[in-house]
Formats: structure tokens, C-alpha cells, sequence
């Protein structure tokens, strides 16, 4: 055995706790998890503690989107435990009550570098799939504004570049994510991608999806054609939409792309970009918008930014303005405790002295309980 | 701690050169003391020290002490034949890319046994080591020749003499053997730490190439044993 005692923390986590997860005496660790894996059902006495997501069901949610790390995790262990924290429970009140008749609210989840947005997203889509929204998740919005091999002049507007690549990539992954979506929405308007391809009205959204994926070329475009129509019917109710972008600050910032003259890109003359900023818009309704600032993946902003007027910039503050700012703190000592025994768990924490209360405590220093430094440093351990 | 006088700083504890030029040698006066990095000796109380630690805290309240080099650690994690390594394997000063490197190689053989440990059945958990520092003292320990060969002139002929070798030096040869082997014989793709971890895990089995060199300088030195009388140490 582990052979290591209940920690003060975790006594608290034990005393506040009532109903079916009260662990016995034998199995200290199961404070650590909780059996609910519906996220609708998460309350704070969740709080701090891992629920797991079956593995069939994160292959079909989240095609895209999770952390690579945390990719790495689930491998490893060969389940994928995310936290219950606050934030996320916030995110949680505000979409249940939102009024569906009223323009979307638009949610920016910030917080210094490491501290777990992109996570909190990711258990906000899994929170709205499971209620069966529609969920247009774009992983990482940086992706579309660095790094780009091939930039298409666009046949729909002269000045505006298309990116084939990235957005057949994206078409690929929204298409595992909402098959019975794709099926039940109709286009309301004919759609002409060339000479002799062209969608008629009234056929499902799927066929656009698939003319994207087939033609390349054209799927730039078609992804513009997924959001307009996406937009227009939400607010006839139904279905429920949820816009969740990580790294929004990427759509209002600079690109490191070049046109064949050498003169920069700016991210609005970029089709995917364009289109995805109308998205963000609060102009319609039945639904919301819940977006995540990122410096990590960001260019040309200093490493210490993280609030959203330094990431965002006036012109995106603009844009977004107004919204709900959630802040996503590093973890509270309960939490920490939460993961480290959940690491100790799992066996990950092989290093001798890591289950001595001297290790415990030269992790949290070192970490400064930031999620992202301790589980770096958790790893040669 | 009382701190010495002024005066005495100028006069007891000039540079200290000494009389015939060494190769290595520390321009440090020689009353300069260690430091100490042991915590746990702090926090006894003064009953518990044996005489010789009560002598030394009291030498240190008079004596100066020497400035600690950026490898000594007072974390509970360090290793010293982990740092040892890192060492070896950093190249023109980059200690950060050492470093980061021996971390990834140390998650990289955790995470593979783990999945190894993971998808087998009950009865053969207990034999799969998941802990990659056990893995890399293992590794090296194999790896460590116990004879070496050394050259000898004689009569104008070189030979190649088998010698026993000092304990340092069989660990440096371990090493040194692992990173040239994982440096040379790596597809350009591989990264350092996919392919040490390969190497590490081959030697904690006893199988791979650096144990192939051992066993091959064990069988030279066996071949050459007529010249053992030529050492004369």
C-alpha cells in the first residue's frame, strides 16, 4: 500500500461531504472522485473533486480540443478524470438560466498562463453536449493566424485569403462531434461552389460539410456557409447553440502570415477569421458564446498578459464588449491536495520521497499550485 | 553567527595561492568551510548532536563559509548520479536543455511502463518496475564494466592490459557509453529522449547495445589475459 495518512485538507473534504460519496475508512482515495459523471449534476459539494468521462464518449466530443497533456493522461492512464472547480460551475448557473429569447451572452474565461481555461472550456462543451446543444468548439483560434502553408486568394471575395487546410481539418472534427445535427438542419438558401458544383435549398447541412471536405479548395468557404446558417436558425429554437472558441484573442490580434508580396496578413482579411468574428457577434440568439483567452499560443503579446484588455487589444475589446469575465484562479489548497492524491493514485507519483509530507510540500512550492507547473513537475517524479 | 572582523578578513583570509601551481585547484583560503544543505541536521535540537556536529556549529559560528555551486540541491528529489548524467549530456554549457532533456527521458519510461502496467493481468503487475529512477540506477549498474583494458609499452609493442577499474571510473564509462550510443545510432527523427528511454529500458533487461560493448571489452580483456603481469599496479 501507499501508506501514506489523510492529509488536514482532506479531512475537511471528508467532514463537508454528505451523501453517496461518503467513502469508507478502507478507500481514503475515493474523496478524490466522484461517480457523477453527468455535468449537469455537478454542485459544489463536487467541488475539487475528478469526475471521469467514458472513453467512447470523449473520442465523439471532443474530436479536438483537449489539451495535449492531458491527451497524453488519458493514454497513460487509460481514463480521462477532469476536475469539478468553480469556474466551471459559474460558467454552469449562468448558461441554465440563460433566456434563450434574449441576444447571446458572450462568457471570456481568463486567468494567468497554466491555470486550467482550455479545461474549463472543455467541461463546458461536455456540459452542453450532454444537454444536447449543438457545440461549435474551434480548438485553438492561434492555429489560423500562424503557420499557414497554403493561403488561397478566396473566389467569393477578391481580398480575402482562404486557408484549405485548417478549415478542412476543423470541417473533419465538427463533423464527428454533431452527426445528428448535421442531418436535422436545412440549408435555406442555394449555395453555388463552382461551375458545375453547387447545393440546392432545403438540403441538409451535412452535404456542405461534405462538399467542404471533398473540394478543399472550397472549404473555407464552406465553413463560412456552416456559420451563417448556424446563426440564422438558432433563433428559431431548434436547437441550442454554443459558440466555444480557446484563444479568442487570436482574432483581433496580428498574424505572422505574408501574402506572395511579403506585405502582412491581417487576421481580418482571413476568411475563417472573418466569418468566425461574426459568430462571435452577440446579433443573434438562442444560445451563447463562451470563449477563452490564451497567451500561450498568442503573438506579439508580452508573457505576463493575461487580462483581457492587454490580450484583446481595444479593437477586441471592443468587439466583445460586453461580457461576463470569469477568472480561473491556480488551484485552493483542497484542490491541490485533490490532485496530488489523485496523482498518487494512479501511481504517477513514483519518486519515493513524493509521498512524504516533505515532497508534498516542496510540489507546492515549486508549483506554486499552478495545475500546469505541477503536473511538469510531476512528471520525472 | 558572529561574522569576522574587518580586520581580520584582510589579514586571515587572503586569496590563497599555493606554493607550487596545481592543476585544479580553488583560489578559496582553506579555513573556508562546506556548506551544509542538510535540513534535517538544522532542525535537531542542541541535546540530540553527537560532539562532533556540536563542534562543528560552533566552528561555523567563527569560520566563513564557501559559496554553493548551482548543483547542490537541497530538494528532496535530487540525485546525484541523475545530475551526474545531465551533465554528461549538456553541450556547450546549455544545462536548461540537459536538464529539460533528462526530465522528458524520465517521463517517457514512466509513461510506457505505466501502460505496460496498465494492460497486464493481475499475476504479472508485481514484476513490472514503474518507477524510473530504479530503472536508471538498475541500467547503469548493468552497464558498468569490471575489468577494463589499458596500454602498455613494452619493448616498443603496445599491449592492450587488462586492469582493474576504480568505481568512478566504471560509472563514467557507463554513462559515457549510453549517451555516445544514444547520440550515434539514432534515426535523424528520434528525438534524445524517445531514444535513451529505448536504451535505458533495454539495459535495466540486460539486452541492447551498450551491454553488447561490456560483454564485448569483458571478452577482450579475457583474451589479453597473458599480459596481466605486464601491470605492474
Amino acid at each position: 500500500d501507499h501508506g501514506y495518512g489523510l492529509p488536514t485538507a482532506a479531512k475537511e473534504c471528508l467532514s463537508s461531504v454528505a451523501g453517496q460519496d461518503v467513502p469508507t475508512p478502507q478507500r481514503p482515495r475515493a474523496v478524490f472522485h466522484t461517480s457523477e459523471s453527468d455535468p449537469a449534476k455537478h454542485t459544489e459539494q463536487h467541488e475539487g473533486r475528478h469526475y471521469s468521462i467514458p472513453l467512447e464518449e470523449v473520442k465523439a466530443v471532443f474530436p479536438h480540443g483537449l489539451p495535449y497533456r492531458f491527451q497524453q493522461q488519458i493514454q497513460t492512464f487509460n481514463e480521462a478524470r477532469v476536475m469539478v472547480r468553480r469556474p466551471a460551475l459559474e460558467l454552469f448557473a449562468y448558461l441554465r438560466s440563460t433566456s434563450f429569447a434574449h441576444p447571446a451572452v458572450r462568457y471570456v474565461i481568463y486567468g494567468e498562463r497554466g491555470t486550467g481555461k482550455t479545461m474549463t472550456l472543455c467541461h463546458v462543451v461536455h456540459f452542453c453536449s450532454r444537454q444536447g446543444w449543438l457545440v461549435l468548439h474551434i480548438p485553438d483560434a492561434h492555429l489560423w493566424v500562424k503557420n499557414c502553408r497554403e493561403l488561397l486568394q478566396s473566389s467569393y471575395k477578391k481580398e480575402r485569403l482562404d486557408q484549405p487546410l485548417q478549415a478542412s481539418a476543423w470541417l473533419k472534427n465538427f463533423k464527428t462531434s454533431n452527426e445528428r445535427f448535421l442531418r436535422e438542419i436545412k440549408t435555406q438558401r442555394k449555395y453555388v461552389w463552382g461551375k458545375r458544383e453547387s447545393t440546392e435549398e432545403g438540403r441538409p447541412l451535412g452535404e456542405v460539410v461534405e462538399q467542404g471536405l471533398a473540394r478543399v479548395r472550397t472549404a473555407s468557404d464552406a465553413v463560412g456557409v456552416v456559420l451563417r446558417e448556424l446563426k440564422l436558425q438558432s433563433p428559431r429554437g431548434s436547437f441550442r447553440l454554443l459558440v466555444a472558441v480557446d484563444g479568442v484573442n487570436a482574432l483581433w490580434g496580428r498574424t505572422t502570415l505574408r501574402k506572395e508580396d511579403k506585405s502582412p496578413v491581417s487576421p481580418g482579411e482571413l476568411t475563417l477569421v472573418h466569418n468566425l468574428r461574426k459568430m462571435v457577434m452577440n446579433d443573434w440568439s438562442g444560445g451563447a458564446v463562451v470563449t477563452t483567452l490564451s497567451q500561450t499560443g498568442s503573438l506579439f503579446k508580452p508573457s505576463s498578459a493575461f487580462l483581457p484588455q492587454e490580450l484583446l487589444g481595444k479593437e477586441g475589446f471592443d468587439a466583445l464588449d460586453p461580457f461576463v469575465p470569469v477568472l480561473v484562479p491556480n488551484y485552493s489548497p483542497r484542490e491541490f491536495e485533490s490532485c496530488y492524491g489523485y496523482y498518487l493514485e494512479r501511481k504517477w507519483l513514483q519518486h519515493e520521497k513524493a509521498r512524504t509530507e516533505d515532497g508534498k510540500a516542496e510540489l507546492q512550492f515549486l508549483s506554486g499550485s499552478n495545475p500546469r507547473q505541477l503536473d511538469r513537475l510531476a512528471g520525472p517524479l | 553567527m558572529a561574522a569576522p572582523s574587518a580586520a581580520g578578513l584582510g589579514r586571515r583570509l587572503r586569496a590563497w595561492v599555493p606554493r607550487l601551481m596545481q592543476v585544479r585547484w580553488s583560489r578559496y583560503n582553506p579555513s573556508y568551510l562546506e556548506p551544509e544543505v542538510n535540513k534535517e541536521l538544522y532542525q535537531k535540537p542542541l541535546e540530540e548532536l553527537t560532539e562532533e556536529e556540536r563542534e562543528q556549529m560552533e566552528l561555523k559560528a567563527v569560520r566563513p563559509i564557501k559559496a554553493a555551486p548551482p548543483t547542490l540541491s537541497s530538494s528532496v528529489f535530487s540525485d546525484p548520479m541523475i545530475s551526474k548524467f545531465t551533465n554528461m549530456m549538456m553541450r556547450d554549457g546549455n544545462k536548461v536543455l540537459a536538464r529539460s532533456l533528462m526530465t522528458q527521458t524520465l517521463e517517457t519510461i514512466k509513461r510506457k511502463q505505466l501502460e505496460k502496467y496498465h494492460k497486464a493481468p493481475e499475476n504479472e503487475k508485481e514484476t513490472i518496475e514503474c518507477n524510473p529512477y530504479v530503472i536508471f540506477h538498475q541500467a547503469l549498474k548493468n552497464c558498468q564494466p569490471i575489468i577494463g583494458l589499458s596500454n602498455i609499452t613494452k619493448g616498443g609493442k603496445t599491449y592492450q592490459v587488462p586492469v582493474p577499474l576504480k568505481d568512478n571510473r566504471k560509472r563514467f564509462l557507463a554513462m559515457k557509453w549510453l549517451i555516445t550510443e544514444c547520440r550515434e545510432n539514432k534515426h535523424r527523427r528520434t528525438l534524445m529522449p524517445e531514444k535513451l528511454s529505448q536504451e535505458l529500458l533495454l539495459a535495466f533487461k540486460n539486452e541492447g547495445p551498450v551491454i553488447k560493448k561490456k560483454h564485448v571489452l569483458h571478452k577482450m580483456a579475457e583474451a589479453n589475459r597473458a599480459y596481466a603481469h605486464f601491470r605492474w599496479w
